[in-house]
Formats: C-alpha cells, structure tokens, sequence
C-alpha cells in the first residue's frame, strides 16, 4: 500500500468569518491529483492550507509527512508553486525571475543560476529568457512559472489552473509537459476546472463541493462509480420494449425510432439492467444487432459526483 | 527534453543525467539568505533605472566637494602653518542626508507597491519566505545604499585626518568612524522605513512616493503647530540634522535623542504597515 503523501483530517477553514472548508478529510496517494471543484468550493484555500499559508481553524494537514503548518517552511523549499493568481518576479528578464526563485527556495546565486537554465532549456526557452519578461506571450508566461516552480528541484508540484490562456497547441504541449514531471517521479497536485486536462494528467481526483469533499479517490473508480449506459440497436427495441424495462425498474429511452425497422435504444443501470434487457429481448423476440457500454465522461461523472445533472 | 524534467531528486541523490548538479536543499533557507537575497535583487533592479543612477551619482557630490575642502584647508593649514580650526564633517554630512533621501524615495517607494501591482507578493508566500523576511529584504536594499552613502565618506575623512592632517589619534579616529555609523545606521532605517511603509500602503509608485513626501513634510509641520519656537525634531530631516548635531558639532543632546527615537520610530512604523499588508497579500 502506497504511503500518502496529502493527508487532511477534519479540515475547518474560515475566511473573513466565512467558512470555506468544513470537515474536509482526504488521502492523497496517486503521482498526480486533480483538484476539481466550481468557484468558490474552496480549491484555493485548501491549496493555501496544504502550503501552510493559511491556518486552519482545526483539522490536521501532513504533506510529505511534514505536519503543516508547523512545518510550512521546510515543505514550501520541497514544493514548486505555480499559481495562476501571481505573475512573474518582476523587473528582470526571465533567466533572473528564475534564478531569483531558486536562492528565495535556499540555493546559491551559482547553483540557481546554472538550475534556471537547466530548467528552462528542458521547457525549450531559447533566446527569449534573457528578454524582459513583460514582453512574454502567455505561453512564454506559463513556461516562466513552471521553471520559476521547478528550479530548486522540487518533490511536488502544485500547479493552479496551468493551462488557462494557452491556445490549443501550447495547452497540448503544456500537458505533455505535466505527463512528463508525473512519470519522473514528482507528485503534482493540479488544481483545475478545466476536466480534460485533469483527466490528461491525473490518475487521483479531489473533488471539491462547496467547502466538502464531493469525491475522492482514482479516476477509473469515479467512473466505474458513476452511472452506466448502453447502447442497443435491432429491430423490437421500440417505446413498447423500452416500456417493459421501465416496469422492471430500468430507466430506458429510444433515441432513434425512425431507423426502418430497427430502433436504437438507450438505458441505464449494471449488470441486473443488462440482465433484465436480454431477459425482454428474450421473451419479446427482440433481435439485438448492436450493444454497447457506454463508457461516461469525466465530466460526467464529476457531475454525477456532485448531484448536478448534465444539460444535455 | 531535459531530465531535469523528469526526474525528481526526492531521495536527495546527485540531480540530473549527468549529475553534475549537486543535491539540492532540502531545508528551509536561513533568514539571512532570504533577506539579503531579496535586498541583493532589488538593489540590482533600481541600479538599471535612469532616475537612481543619476540620483547615487548626485550623492556622491558631497563628498567629492568635502575632498576639494578638506584638501584646501590642509593646503592653507600647510602654507600659513595656521590650524584653521574648521571641521567640516557636521555640515558635509548634513548635506549629503538630502541626495541620500532623494535616493532612498526613489529606490524605496517603488519596491512593495511595484509587486502588489503585479500580485507576486503570494510567489513569496508559498516560497519558505516568511512575511517579516520580505519586509526586511525591501527595507534593507533601502537602508544599505543610504548608510553606505553616508559611511563611507565619514570614514575617509576619518583616515584622512589621521594620517594626512593628523589631528586625529586612532582612538579618536575610531570615536569619530562609530559615531558616523551609528548616524549612518540611523539613517538608513529612517528613510527606509519612510519609503518602504507608504510602498506597502499602496499600489503605485507615484502614489507611494507622494505619501513619502507627505511623511517628510507633515510630522515637521506639526510640530511647529505644537511649539513655533523650539519645534521638535520629529520629521525625517530635522531629525537627521539634530542627531547629527549632537553628534558632531555643539548641538542639544536632547534633540540628539529625539531625532534619533524619531528615526527609529519611522523604521519601525515602515516596517509594520509593510508586514500588516505582506501578510494579508501572500495569502491566495
């Protein structure tokens, strides 16, 4: 059993009088989680709690087995940051926000200097770290964060919303990037609502409602979770069949009647569904020339997760 | 791609592919680091900009004026075997307290409001970088300059007078160089903190510098509100005049100590408006 490297016990955290996590408990173990959750369900503050920057009101934090916030210190030199709310050092070029990020985590000038470009040759910034960083694209932005994050050679990485603003290529590449940090060994915590790039990176999901944990655990778990549907097409499977299913407790629809004498059919459920639907196709003479599982979406089943039902 | 990428040295061995790079830290850097690591950066950012270039090359005015004076008046002590008996050290350091301030407002007041606007003061908070380092880094890159700006040429007068004009013994030499640090000193905190602190309560530089100015002005005005006669030596540069003049000419020692209670007083005060608002801003 793999030891986790985030545990949360009973965290109550308030804000400005306001309570922003209550009760949230969680066991981190997976190389790269995805911290999901709407606006305002608490994604920042918990992110802030994991770093020690903000004090719980009680709960117990570890990460890396360091007891947080005691120990805020010695973890943030183990951790990389890379947070979408703050910018690039300013003033300098890029080489210079890097190296400076390096010796503010405990290198000397040297060794942060030969770090920075280190990093940033592997993030493929030619020429472009030595200009003014206010000249940077956002893509440019973004390889500057992450080098910024990784210069001191960090044990985790924690990543806030990393791809918002890159066009389709660079997100791409950007993801491919994460991949890349995850099979090295790094463990990233990815706090994003984008899902796709969550489902791109992770292998552990941490879903965030409303100041609770709506979900946590593996993604093909979330999914497995999550309602399944099928997919069926032949002749017989029209409203009367789909009727019968209903009146064995399977909800079931037709989804295109008009296909000559074939209809196709959808209905949801596991094993017993699908037990009871070739049961019907049995007794009513159904000829089933197509049935598909249809696997559900990330999106989905977060959504399932959070009692939201999607607007299809 | 590089390894640097892929290969993280969680279990504390050499990094990389060809391990040239030694392991990394794996403690929190020491308060000093951080500090001076934050000074250093920021000294060497403000040495770019036009404005504090011209105003560290109008700092050094006064002490190029004091050398040609000083080696007059050997000169004429020499040719007329007469001790003219003059020192001109109260009155140098007197004036070079005002291209030192104009340094110090133009190197402090950008330094906390330039990262609140660009909302990196959190890309310290998740760093081991604790709320009262980052002040004192800001504080110090301004209160070095400025003591060095006023130290150093006390000390060559100091060596100066004892090994050219020799009217100094070393004792006294080492007397005069103490006194000149400890006003150096003092004044190096006081701008500071009159630079620093509005820095912090805002998020422009101009805005900043306007409170500065206001932090010079208005304590001086009230206080000739309070006493027209015998005002207090409470602003930043009557302060400095009066420890100075206690210090190094035949002024009241009284006064000497206010100034000095009132350069610490504005230090402090930049400092804690400074950490009030840090702390609040490294928050996410």
């Amino acid at each position: 059993m793999r030891t986790p490297w985030i545990q949360v016990e009973d965290l109550h955290l308030s804000r400005g009088g306001r309570p922003v996590l209550h009760g949230v408990t969680v066991s981190a173990v997976g190389r790269a989680v995805g911290l999901v959750g709407a606006n305002g369900a608490g994604k920042s503050t918990l992110i802030g709690a994991l770093l020690g920057v903000l004090r719980p009101d009680r709960g117990k934090i570890r990460v890396l087995g360091l007891d947080v916030p005691r120990d805020a210190r010695e973890l943030r030199a183990r951790a990389g940051v890379m947070a979408e709310q703050a910018g690039i050092f300013p003033g300098g070029s890029g080489v210079e926000a890097v190296v400076f990020s390096g010796m503010l985590s405990g290198l000397a000038r040297r060794e942060a200097l030969r770090r920075a470009h280190r990093a940033l040759d592997a993030l493929e910034v030619g020429e472009e770290r030595y200009r003014g960083t206010r000249e940077y694209s956002t893509g440019m932005r973004q390889r500057c964060k992450l080098a910024m994050a990784l210069v001191h050679d960090p044990e985790i990485l924690i990543l806030d919303e990393p791809t918002v603003g890159l066009d389709p290529p660079g997100r791409a590449q950007f993801l491919a990037l994460l991949r890349e940090l995850r099979d090295g060994g790094r463990r990233l915590l990815l706090s994003t609502h984008l899902l796709p790039d969550a489902e791109s990176v992770c292998d552990e999901l941490l879903l965030l409602d409303a100041g609770t944990v709506g979900y946590s655990g593996g993604l093909d778990s979330l999914r497995r979770a999550s309602r399944v549907e099928f997919s069926a097409e032949g002749p017989g499977l029209d409203d009367a069949f789909a009727a019968a299913l209903g009146a064995n407790g399977v909800a079931a629809r037709v989804i295109d009647a008009a296909a000559g004498s074939a209809a196709s059919l959808r209905f949801d459920g596991g094993a017993e569904a699908l037990s009871s639907f070739w049961r019907l196709a049995a007794e009513r003479g159904a000829a089933v020339r197509r049935l598909d599982r249809d696997s559900p979406e990330l999106e989905d089943a977060v959504l399932e997760a959070m009692g939201v039902s999607h607007p299809r | 791609m590089s390894r640097i990428l892929g290969e993280s040295t969680a279990s504390g061995g050499a990094n990389g592919a060809n391990g040239a790079l030694t392991p990394v830290v794996r403690s929190a850097p020491s308060a000093g680091h951080v500090v001076t690591t934050i000074a250093r950066r920021e000294i060497g950012l403000a040495a770019r900009r036009g404005l504090v270039r011209i105003l560290f090359l109008g700092s050094l005015l006064p002490p190029i004026v004091l050398a040609v004076i000083l080696l007059v008046q050997i000169f004429a002590e020499q040719t007329f075997g007469t001790n003219l008996g003059w020192d001109p050290l109260l009155r140098f350091l007197q004036a070079q307290a005002i291209p030192v301030a104009l340094l110090s407002l133009a190197l402090g007041t950008p330094l906390v409001a330039r990262d609140r606007a660009e909302d990196v003061i959190f890309l310290y908070g998740v760093r081991p970088v604790q709320p009262w380092q980052y002040v004192l880094g800001k504080l110090l890159a301004v209160a070095a300059p400025a003591a060095a700006l006023m130290l150093f040429p006390g000390i060559v007068i100091a060596f100066l007078r004892m090994s050219v004009v020799g009217d100094l013994s070393a004792a006294q030499g080492a007397a005069m160089v103490s006194k000149v640090a400890l006003a150096a000193l003092l004044v190096g905190a006081g701008y500071a903190g009159v630079a620093v602190g509005p820095s912090a309560a805002v998020k422009r530089a101009r805005t900043a510098l306007l409170l500065s100015i206001g932090a010079f002005t208005l304590p001086d005005l009230a206080a000739r509100l309070i006493s027209l006669r015998d005002p207090a030596p409470i602003g930043p540069s009557t302060a400095i005049r009066a420890l100075l003049a206690s210090l190094f000419g035949q002024g009241d020692a009284s006064d000497g100590l206010i100034g000095a209670v009132a350069l610490i007083t504005y230090a402090v005060a930049g400092f804690l408006v400074a950490r009030a608002r840090v702390g609040r801003e490294m928050t996410p």
